[in-house]
C-alpha cells in the first residue's frame, strides 16, 4: 500500500494508533517528514444511536443520550432535557436549572484539564500530563460526591434535578476550586513559557478566523483564530441568562493560541462556578412533565467543552420521540485538521489532532457508503436492511 | 522562555508520597451519593411498575404474588443496571435506594447478577414455579 | 583481572551476565526515579526482569518482506556490540578487562553499533512507521554522535592517551573534570541521553507519532534482546561518563553512587522537558551541541599548548 514514487509515502494513522484514544483514520502524504496532502475517514464507533433513541421512550432516551460520550455526557443530556422540556411547556425550576449549569461547568473543567493531559502526551511531555491529570482528580471527585459517579452523571431528569447541593457540598466545591485555580496558573505559566513546549506549538497548526468561518469550525478551536462564537453568549440557555460569561478569545490561531484559550476557560469556569453557588436560587427541583410529549419539533443547542452541541428532537405526541438528530462539535472542527496539516512535519500531526480535542465517539452519526464507481449516495433505513439481508444471505 | 518550567513540581514529588491510591489495599470511604447497587423495600411498594417501564435498560421486572395483598418480588439484573437512579425517582413510595457500600460489582460468575428482593416466602414461592430460573422475564406469571 | 580466564571476563564479569544484570537494575533506577518525579509509584524491582522474561516467551513474528535472516540477526549484532563494549570500559570500579591503545573509539563505536544496528533493523522492514523510525534513528545519530565524541575527547586530551584505563586512572588522581571542563560533562550527559533515545530526545521512537520507530514490527526474542541491548548501552555509558568526569571509580561503592548520581540526573532531565522534533534535535545539536564542543576542545589545546 506505500507508494515509494517519487518519494511520496502515505502514513495513516489510525484506525488503531497510540495518539488516537478512538478509532479513526487519518491519512497523510508525506514527503520526507513534510505533509503534503491529508484525509480523514470516520464512521468506526458507529454506534446507531440515533435510531435506537426511536424505540425507547424520553425517560429512557435521557440515559441513552448521555452515553454518546463519556466526557461531555452531561452537556448532551442537558441538551435533550431542554428540548424535550420547551416541547412539553414546562420550563424547570431555577434551582434545577442552576443546578444543571453548575455540573455543566464542573464538567467542562474536567474536559479541559483531561485534554491538557492528553495533548501534554501527544508533545511527549508526560510530567505535564501526569500532573494535570492527578489535579483533574479533585474535579473527578467533586462531581462523584455531587451527583454520585464520575462519569455520566444523570443528574438531569425530565423537568429538572435529581441531586441537591447542601452547605458541606458547597464547601468542598469552593476548596476545590481555590486548588485547582493556583495549579491552573502554574499550568499556563508552563504552556506559555516553557520552551520545548513552545518549540511544539507555536506556530504550528495556524487557523486564520476568515479560515475558522469558512470551515465551520466552532468551540476553543475557533475561538483561539479570533471567531467570537460562544452558544452560551450569543443564545443563553438554562441558568446561563443570570450569569455574566465572557467569551474567551486568542488571535494567533496556531496551538499555543488554542492551549492558551483551553486554559483561560478554565479560569472562567471556576468564576462561574463560585457565582452560581453563590447566589444558588431556592426552590423546588423538578416538575412534572407528562410522559407524552405533544406533538412537536425543537432545536436544542448548549456549549459542550468542544463546541456548539446541537440536537433536533422531533415529537409526534407519543411517549417515544419521532426522531433525534444529534450533531456533536467534533464533526465540525475535523475539517481544520486536514487544511491546516498542509505543510507541516509529520511529527506535528498528533498535536493538530489533539488541538482540535477530537471527541470520535461523539461524531459518528451518520454513515456514508462509498460506491465503487466512485459515486456516492445516502443509504436509507430500508436501504442498510437490504444491504445486512443480502451480504448475509 | 524558560527550561524546566515543572522542576518546582519535580523537586517537590520527591518529599511528597505518590498521589497513586493504592487499591485495593487501600480504600477510600465512598461518596455518600455513591449510585452504588439497588435496594428495594416490598413493604412500601404499590405494583405501580414505573420503575419498570422507566428503566433504560431493562433491568427491573416486578413479579407478582400477590396484587390484592400487596405481595411482590422485585427480579434485578445487576449486570443490565446503568445505576443511573431513575427507578429511584420515579418510585413516588420510597421503595428504592441505591446503596454506597457495595459497588465492587464484578463477579466471573453470571449467576451472581440476577438478585431477587422481597419477603422470603414470596421469593421462595417465585423461585418454586415452574421455569423460573429462565432469564429475560419469561417466569412472569 | 587479566588472569580472570577470557570466557568467565565474557560470560560473566564484567561483560555477559553482569551487564545484563546491571542494565535491567538500571532500567528499573531510571523508571522508578522517573516515576518518583512524576508523583506516581513507579514499577516494582523485578518489573524490566519481567519484561524480558514475558518478551522472550512470546512467539518472534516475521513480518512479510523483510530480508529473514537480516531481521533475525540484527538484534544478535546490537546486543553484542553493546556488550563487547564493556570489555574496555572500567566496570564496578575495576581494571577494564582488555586494554589497547585506542580502546576509547573502539568502545564509542560499539556503542553506535547498536544504534545503526536499529536503523537497519527499521529500514529492513517495509512498515511505514518503521521507515520513518530508522530514518529519524539514522538522523539522530549523524546529530549528536559527533559532539558526543569530542566530550569525551577532552578528557582524552589532557589525559594525553587514547587508553580508556589511562583515562581513568588520570581522573583519579587529578580533580574532578566536572568542575574543570564543565562544558564537555554537560554535551557528554545530554548525548548519552541522545545516544540513549531518552526523553527529549525520542523523537526515534515517539510513540505517539509513530507507534514505536524502526522497533514496530519486532516482538518476541528480537525485541527482549534489543531492549536488552538499550539497557546495557545504559549502563556502560553511565561508566563511562562518570569515570571521565566524576574523578573516576575507584571501587565498586564509588562506581554505585557515582552513576547512580548521574542516573538521578538523567532522570530529572527526561521528565522536564517536552519530545524535540527531530529537525529541532538536529539544529540543537549541530548548532549548540557542535560549536560548545569544539570551543571546549579548543580551550584544552589551548591550555594544555601553554
Amino acid at each position: 500500500m506505500a507508494n515509494q514514487k517519487g518519494s511520496k509515502f502515505i502514513i495513516p494513522i489510525g484506525p488503531q494508533h497510540p495518539a488516537l484514544k478512538e478509532p479513526g483514520h487519518f491519512e497523510f502524504t508525506v514527503d520526507g517528514e513534510i505533509v503534503t496532502g491529508a484525509s480523514v475517514r470516520l464512521g468506526y464507533v458507529h454506534r446507531g444511536i440515533e435510531k435506537a433513541t426511536e424505540g425507547r421512550t424520553w425517560v429512557q432516551n435521557l440515559y441513552l443520550l448521555e452515553r454518546v460520550c463519556g466526557i461531555c455526557s452531561h452537556v448532551h443530556a442537558m441538551a435533550y432535557v431542554l428540548g424535550v422540556e420547551r416541547l412539553a411547556g414546562v420550563d424547570a425550576p431555577p434551582r434545577a436549572q442552576a443546578i444543571r449549569t453548575l455540573t455543566a461547568e464542573l464538567e467542562r473543567v474536567h474536559s479541559h484539564l483531561l485534554w491538557l493531559g492528553v495533548a501534554a502526551h501527544e508533545a511527549g511531555f508526560d510530567t505535564l500530563f501526569m500532573y494535570s491529570w492527578r489535579d483533574r482528580e479533585t474535579v473527578m471527585d467533586i462531581l462523584e460526591s455531587l451527583t454520585g459517579n464520575r462519569v455520566n452523571y444523570s443528574v438531569n431528569v425530565l423537568g429538572g434535578v435529581k441531586v441537591d447541593v447542601n452547605d458541606a457540598l458547597r464547601d468542598t466545591i469552593l476548596k476545590g476550586m481555590d486548588f485547582l485555580e493556583e495549579r491552573t496558573r502554574h499550568y499556563l505559566n508552563v504552556v506559555t513559557t516553557d520552551s520545548t513546549f513552545l518549540a511544539r506549538t507555536r506556530g504550528i497548526g495556524i487557523m486564520t478566523a476568515a479560515q475558522a468561518e469558512e470551515l465551520g469550525a466552532v468551540g476553543p478551536t475557533a475561538r483561539a483564530s479570533g471567531v467570537a462564537r460562544d452558544v452560551r453568549v450569543d443564545a443563553p440557555y438554562a441558568y446561563y441568562p443570570s450569569v455574566d460569561v465572557r467569551i474567551v478569545l486568542a488571535q494567533a490561531g496556531d496551538l499555543a493560541a488554542r492551549f492558551v484559550v483551553r486554559i483561560q476557560e478554565l479560569f472562567e469556569s471556576y468564576r462561574l462556578i463560585r457565582t452560581i453557588l453563590d447566589n444558588l436560587p431556592q426552590g423546588e427541583l423538578e416538575v412534572r412533565v407528562s410522559r407524552r410529549i405533544p406533538e412537536g419539533e425543537t432545536v436544542s443547542r448548549v456549549e459542550a467543552p468542544r463546541g456548539e452541541l446541537f440536537y433536533f428532537i422531533k415529537a409526534n405526541g407519543s411517549d417515544k420521540p419521532e426522531r433525534i438528530k444529534v450533531r456533536t462539535p467534533s464533526l465540525c472542527n475535523f475539517g481544520t485538521v486536514v487544511a491546516t496539516a498542509i505543510g507541516h512535519k509529520l511529527a506535528d500531526m498528533p498535536m493538530l489532532l489533539a488541538g482540535i480535542d477530537p471527541c470520535f465517539s461523539c461524531n459518528d452519526r451518520m454513515v456514508q457508503v462509498i460506491d465503487q464507481n466512485g459515486a456516492s449516495r445516502l443509504w436509507s433505513w430500508e436501504d442498510l436492511v437490504r444491504h445486512g439481508i443480502e451480504t448475509y444471505r | 522562555m524558560k527550561m524546566g518550567t515543572m522542576l518546582g513540581d519535580v523537586i517537590q514529588s520527591l518529599f511528597k508520597p505518590p498521589a497513586t491510591e493504592r487499591y485495593p489495599f487501600e480504600r477510600r470511604a465512598a461518596p455518600e451519593r455513591l449510585r452504588g447497587l439497588l435496594r428495594y423495600d416490598p413493604t412500601k411498594c404499590v405494583g405501580c411498575q414505573l420503575c419498570v417501564r422507566d428503566c433504560p435498560s431493562n433491568a427491573l421486572e416486578l413479579i407478582v404474588v400477590d396484587k390484592a395483598a400487596k405481595r411482590f418480588v422485585l427480579r434485578y439484573h445487576v449486570d443490565r443496571c446503568t445505576f443511573c437512579a431513575q427507578c429511584v425517582v420515579s418510585c413516588r413510595f420510597g421503595c428504592l435506594k441505591m446503596t454506597n457500600e457495595v459497588w465492587e460489582l464484578a463477579s466471573p460468575d453470571k449467576d451472581q447478577f440476577i438478585l431477587y428482593y422481597g419477603n422470603k416466602s414470596d421469593i421462595e414461592s417465585v423461585l418454586a414455579r415452574p421455569f423460573s430460573r429462565l432469564v429475560d422475564g419469561s417466569a412472569e406469571n | 583481572m587479566n588472569a580472570i580466564s577470557p570466557l568467565l571476563v565474557l560470560l560473566f564479569f564484567p561483560g555477559g551476565l553482569f551487564i545484563l544484570a546491571g542494565g535491567l537494575a538500571y532500567e528499573w533506577v531510571d523508571r522508578k526515579l522517573v516515576a518518583r518525579f512524576q508523583n506516581r509509584i513507579g514499577p516494582r524491582w523485578f518489573q524490566p526482569l519481567a519484561d524480558v522474561a514475558k518478551l522472550l516467551a512470546k512467539e518472534e513474528i516475521v513480518p512479510d518482506g523483510v530480508h529473514a535472516g537480516l531481521f533475525v540477526g540484527l538484534p544478535l549484532v546490537a546486543l553484542a556490540g553493546a556488550l563487547t563494549a564493556a570489555l574496555y570500559v572500567p566496570m564496578a570500579g575495576l581494571k577494564p578487562a582488555f586494554s589497547f591503545t585506542g580502546d576509547l573509539i573502539v568502545a564509542l563505536y560499539l556503542l553506535s553499533l547498536m544504534t545503526l544496528c536499529t536503523g537497519l533493523a527499521g529500514a529492513n522492514t517495509a512498515d511505514r512507521f518503521s521507515l520513518i523510525g530508522a530514518t529519524r534513528t539514522l538522523t539522530q545519530l549523524f546529530s549528536y554522535e559527533a559532539p558526543f565524541l569530542l566530550s569525551l575527547l577532552g578528557p582524552a586530551i589532557v589525559a594525553g592517551t587514547w587508553r580508556i584505563d589511562q583515562i581513568h586512572l588520570y581522573a583519579q588522581s587529578h580533580p574532578w573534570l566536572l568542575l574543570t571542563q564543565p562544558v564537555g560533562f554537560l554535551i557528554a550527559i545530554v548525548g548519552l541521553m541522545g545516544k540513549l533515545e531518552l526523553p527529549p530526545f525520542d523523537a526515534p521512537e515517539a510513540e505517539t507519532e509513530i507507534v514505536s520507530g524502526a522497533l514496530t514490527e519486532y516482538s518476541g526474542r528480537g525485541l527482549a534482546l534489543f531492549r536488552l541491548g538499550k539497557n546495557a548501552e545504559l549502563f556502560i555509558g553511565l561508566t563511562l561518563v562518570a569515570a571521565f568526569y566524576l574523578g573516576g571509580l575507584v571501587n565498586p561503592l564509588a562506581f554505585l553512587l557515582k552513576t547512580l548520581g548521574l542516573l538521578f540526573v538523567m532522570a530529572g532531565l527526561q521528565s522536564l522537558f517536552a519530545r524535540l522534533r527531530i529537525d529541532q534535535t538536529v539544529g540543537l545539536w549541530w548548532r549548540y551541541g557542535a560549536l560548545l564542543a569544539l570551543a571546549q576542545l579548543l580551550v584544552l589545546i589551548i591550555f594544555r599548548g601553554v
